[in-house]
């Protein structure tokens, strides 16, 4: 016998469930839409031709028989207009930040190996290529500067005539007399590794300014496309009613596209100059290794004192970060040393705290946000001091994590740079990572190899805190002439009760589309089949900053459950007038509106939406047509995400050879929206971290030349050197509509400090430079 | 990163590509078979030949033929996942699967991989120590190339402007073995190192250490003049292999390391070789 439900039905929940991603399918069967794959009538191709100097004085740039080739249909140089008077400068109001002009394409002198000194616009890629030879440049050399921290000969930008665009002092309590009680102090000087985002497809843009409406349109695999619109209008002295950003597919960004560059300025420059014919550049991997952003390229200085039981009492830190030939537009060069002297302290209680941050300019590619943006070299950092701590005092790694992490109690925290902690689940992540990872069985391994002279294992930690989903206040310390603390979301019920959302998010595989559906659908009481996603075009969105800081599910998230709510709200004013029943007696399910206690629905949200747009004959008095609501979010603050990563390393002293055993990762992202996605998130992060701490490296030579030009030499790891990962989760939800916390970046975080307290624990060798190589082990172990 | 303008030909016979090779008077044409080397080259503008000679369509050389029941010999086309699955020479069939990745296999060919004359690539490594030779064809003839005379210098061999591979004349050794160390899965290695027993003699072929593969002379003569190969004598014979050799450092791995690597890798390929009787004598029964 059937039981027949005494009351309403449940309603079917999206959040929480790994739902199938809506973008699967089209990627799935070759339908994604790339910027690479857009064809137009009259399309053009650009190739850039970029400076094989990395320093020197532009004396002559000769394009005669580049014009004069027949497939050649024009060349733009720097030196004249409209490209001349056009400059990237980022600004921020910070006492000592120094401003300094990017050109376009450059004209006076060339700052990095790479850099765009003409474009080629002709037929096909190849023959811009082609053109691009024909144009002669005559250089006078200047001399080359690559380190941060050696002393410049030639400065790059007249303004800093010491390369130094920034300086800045966190300053906290009093490090000079904890340092002098202090039981032990250490001191430690590191260097982290230039590496990049690498996205598995470079940059790409189409310009075409349409001569009939005067309107500029712009596709680009870009992470921000209202930063984008907002910064074209400026530069180019455009309404941004007459300017359209759209970022179709994109495949990966990583920060590395959440910058506007050069030579994004110059496609929309030389689409001006060609009206109606749409310019396209696809951006090849040298170009890409020589000219995208690079980033975590740092020296940290550290002198830290602590008690004898392990109490962290006070930490000195001079950091050093070079951030190549420009200050990336519009972060500013301050975006790495800012972050790393914000957060070096991470989940860790300190009270007395002195840390110089700089911004060198150097001649090389310039540094820009990547994920997890100087974190993964600041944890590193602080996670050495901490197992220095221990070693020096003989206690174990993980309890002088343990006495100094910040606790439940002591939340809201306030960190010695001023940046409040709400999370302080760091210790609960550190148990659950410990007991998915067993130390126990660990150290018996550990002890049985070493008895048996049997490759050495070893084991690190890592305890890191994300600062996510920054809000006003959050994102107020670079001091920019913008806050991105809100993003906006249109929810819109279609006359067929479907849903369609116009979010300000943007994806660059992260699979926003279904995440924000899923939000939607769970918000309004539809189900996530019913939910359409838009997201990346100017046009659609209201506003958005985009993909960047691990604030879309925060940010992007709060205002689709807002606007959603806000939807949800007028379906069931509009149903409560209908029947003539209070709104607080209705309920709107899985797309159906009943009165609390019903069986049977008395609408279906097709019934109404019919109603709110084609029977205004049956509209109660005072609603309006339609269903539609348009919210902004912003959390003012930001959510902590706290993270733990545990590792377990086996060396071979004889070739040097590194192999990971073992990895675990819990993280608390609060409430998960997506669980696949969130470890899909995690595990990527993780993968780029190991990659950052084991292979990736930029490397310039002494004359500022690109010495890793090719993926031959820049080792990305594949999946033959990325373990199995045991990922978890704890779940505390963060103050926001949707109790999320970012994961974006977290993972990223956490791999330098357990390959560098692996390398330390098995063989003693103490890791002060990353990556962390076979040499790295073959040389320590002679 | 798209290559220059050239000519392109695809040729029916060996006869045909060599008069192709041979009509561009400057030398700058160039064969391309599997195209893993050479396309690269293209595309960033390093190579830029005026025509390219495509052999991919000529019958016959992708085969592999037992000559005797100690040599094979291998057509030029002949693929790396060829290499990998045959198992008449598993020192073949080991080194082929360092090789890249499938997709590098598929396309890959023996003869391109030899007349490209990588000195970090796995097949010019095994051809020293095995002694193969090449068989070349030209307008004017054919001649036999031993592959110590094939390799030159860093990508430069000795192969005139209109000669061209057709086979690898490939003894099949009595014991062998094969020891590279790769930063990833894949790549060209810092060092590889293959040793071979053939007709009683065994050599040993450093691969990474210099702009041609080097053979371990004085190693040679260690394992040669002793009766058998115990631990003592297999590295007194790495140690000298390591000695003997003078590689370049680079961001990858110093001259130390990779001369550590090279002892460590000469005695893994030899305990691995004096291991390998056994199976040797199985492919024979």
């Amino acid at each position: 016998m059937t039981e027949i439900p005494l009351i309403e039905p449940e309603a079917e929940r999206s959040v929480g469930t790994s739902v199938r991603r809506k973008e699967d399918y089209r990627f799935l069967i070759g339908r994604g839409h790339y910027v690479s794959d857009l064809q137009l009538p009259r399309m053009r191709h650009v190739a850039f031709l970029r400076s094989p100097l990395a320093h020197a004085r532009i004396t002559s740039v000769d394009v005669s028989s580049a014009l004069e080739a027949t497939f050649v249909d024009a060349v733009f140089t720097g030196g004249v207009e409209p490209f001349k008077s056009v400059t990237l400068i980022a600004q921020s109001a910070l006492p000592s930040y120094i401003e300094t002009a990017q050109p376009i394409l450059a004209w006076e002198k060339v700052r990095f190996s790479g850099e765009a000194i003409a474009a080629v616009v002709a037929g096909d890629r190849y023959l811009a290529e082609d053109g691009a030879e024909l144009i002669e440049v005559e250089y006078e050399r200047l001399s080359p500067n690559v380190t941060a921290w050696s002393t410049p000969e030639e400065p790059l930008h007249s303004e800093a005539p010491d390369n130094v665009l920034l300086e800045r002092r966190f300053l906290s309590g009093d490090v000079e007399s904890a340092l002098a009680n202090a039981e032990i102090v250490v001191e430690r000087k590191l260097t982290t590794n230039r590496h990049g985002g690498n996205p598995l497809e470079c940059r790409a843009g189409v310009a075409l300014f349409e001569p009939g409406d005067g309107t500029l349109q712009f596709w680009s695999g870009t992470q921000v496309p209202h930063i984008v619109r907002n910064a074209l209008a400026e530069l180019l002295g455009m309404s941004e009613a007459k300017i359209r950003v759209v970022a179709p597919d994109v495949g990966g960004g990583f920060g590395t596209k959440a910058a506007l560059y050069p030579e994004d300025v110059a496609l929309c420059l030389i689409a001006r100059q060609m009206p109606g014919v749409p310019v396209k550049w696809v951006e090849d991997r040298a170009e890409h290794l020589l000219a995208a952003t690079h980033a975590r390229d740092h020296r940290y200085l550290l002198t830290a004192g602590f008690a004898s039981d392990g109490t962290l009492l006070a930490l000195r830190a001079d950091v050093t970060c070079n951030v190549g030939a420009y200050s990336v537009y519009p972060w500013t060069a301050g975006i790495e040393p800012l972050m790393a002297g914000g957060l070096l302290s991470g989940p860790y209680r300190l009270e007395n705290y002195d840390c110089t941050v700089r911004a060198v300019a150097t001649n090389t590619s310039p540094s820009g946000p990547y994920r997890g943006v100087a974190r993964p070299a600041s944890v590193f950092a602080m996670e050495t001091i901490m197992d220095e701590g221990a070693r020096r005092l003989g206690m174990s790694t993980i309890d002088i994590r343990r006495k100094n992490l910040i606790g439940p109690k002591d939340i809201p925290y306030k960190m010695p740079s001023r940046l409040v902690d709400d999370s302080g689940h760091y210790e609960r992540c550190l148990d659950r990572a410990l007991e998915l990872f067993d130390l126990e069985d660990f150290l018996r391994e550990q002890k049985r190899r070493k008895e048996n002279n049997e490759p050495p294992i070893g084991f690190g930690v890592a305890c890191y805190n994300e600062l996510t989903g920054l809000g006003r206040a959050a994102s107020a310390g670079p001091r920019m002439p913008f806050r991105t603390g809100h993003d906006a979301c249109t929810v819109k019920i279609n006359p067929d009760g479907a849903v369609t959302v116009f979010s300000g998010v943007t994806s660059q595989g992260q699979g926003l589309e279904t995440t924000v559906a899923q939000i939607v659908a769970d918000a309004i009481g539809v189900n996530y089949d019913d939910v359409e996603v838009h997201i990346g075009n100017t046009d659609e969105s209201l506003w958005g900053f985009g993909a960047f800081s691990s604030r879309q599910a925060v940010i992007g998230g709060g205002a689709a459950q807002l606007s959603a709510l806000a939807v949800k709200e007028k379906v069931i004013n509009l149903a409560s007038k209908l029947l003539e029943i209070d709104g607080i007696d209705l309920t709107l399910r899985n797309g159906e509106v009943r009165v609390v206690g019903e069986l049977a629905p008395r609408f279906s949200l097709a019934e109404l939406a019919r109603i709110a747009y084609l029977e205004s004959n049956r509209l109660p008095n005072g609603i309006e047509p339609g269903l539609e609501a348009t919210r902004f979010y912003d959390p003012i603050r930001g959510a902590f995400a706290a993270g733990v990563q545990l590792g377990s390393l086996e060396f071979d002293k004889k070739t040097g050879e590194i192999r990971i055993l073992k990895w675990v990762c819990v993280e608390d992202a609060g409430r998960v929206i997506n669980p696949r996605i969130v470890e899909g998130q995690i595990a990527g992060a993780i993968a780029q971290g190991i990659g950052g701490a084991m292979y990736e490296h930029l490397i310039y030579d002494d004359d500022g030349n690109l010495s890793t030009g090719t993926f031959m030499d820049y080792l990305i790891p594949t999946s033959a050197e990325i373990p199995e990962m045991v990922i978890d989760h704890i779940e505390c939800p963060a103050d926001n509509p949707l109790g999320v916390r970012g994961v974006g970046e977290g993972g990223t975080l956490g791999p330098n400090a357990v390959v560098a307290g692996a390398v330390a624990d098995a063989l003693g060798i103490l890791v002060d430079q990353l990556p962390v190589t076979e040499g790295t082990i073959w040389e320590g172990s002679r | 990163m798209k290559p220059a303008p050239f000519d392109y030909v695809v040729a029916a016979s060996a006869d045909e590509a060599v008069q192709y090779l041979a009509e561009v008077e400057d030398g700058t044409a160039k064969i391309i078979a599997g195209g893993q080397s050479l396309v690269p080259l293209l595309a960033l503008r390093l190579a830029r030949p005026s025509l390219l000679v495509d052999i991919n369509r000529i019958p016959g050389l992708a085969t592999i033929e037992s000559l005797s029941k100690t040599s094979i010999r291998i057509g030029a086309l002949v693929s790396h996942r060829m290499l990998c699955e045959q198992t008449t020479s598993p020192l073949l069939s080991e080194a082929a699967s360092w090789i890249g990745h499938t997709a590098i296999r598929t396309r890959g060919t023996i003869g391109g991989s030899l007349a490209h004359s990588d000195p970090a690539a796995e097949l010019p490594v095994v051809a020293v120590a095995a002694g193969m030779s090449v068989e070349v064809v030209s307008p004017s003839g054919k001649r036999t190339i031993s592959a110590e005379d094939l390799f030159v210098s860093t990508l430069e061999n000795s192969l005139a402007d209109d000669e061209m591979i057709v086979a690898v004349d490939a003894p099949l050794p009595e014991r062998w073995g094969f020891a590279e160390y790769a930063r990833r899965h894949g790549d060209f290695g810092l060092v590889t190192v293959a040793v071979a027993e053939v007709g009683g003699k065994i050599r040993i072929a450093i691969g990474g250490v210099g702009n041609k593969p080097v053979r371990a002379l004085e190693s040679e003569a260690l394992v040669n003049d002793a009766t058998s190969l115990d631990t003592q004598l297999t590295e007194r014979a790495a140690r000298a292999a390591a000695s003997a050799v003078t590689p370049n450092g680079d961001f990858h791995g110093s001259a130390s390391y990779r001369t550590g690597l090279v002892e460590e890798l000469v005695g893994r390929a030899l305990r691995q070789l004096a291991l390998s009787r056994l199976s040797a004598m199985e492919n024979w029964s």
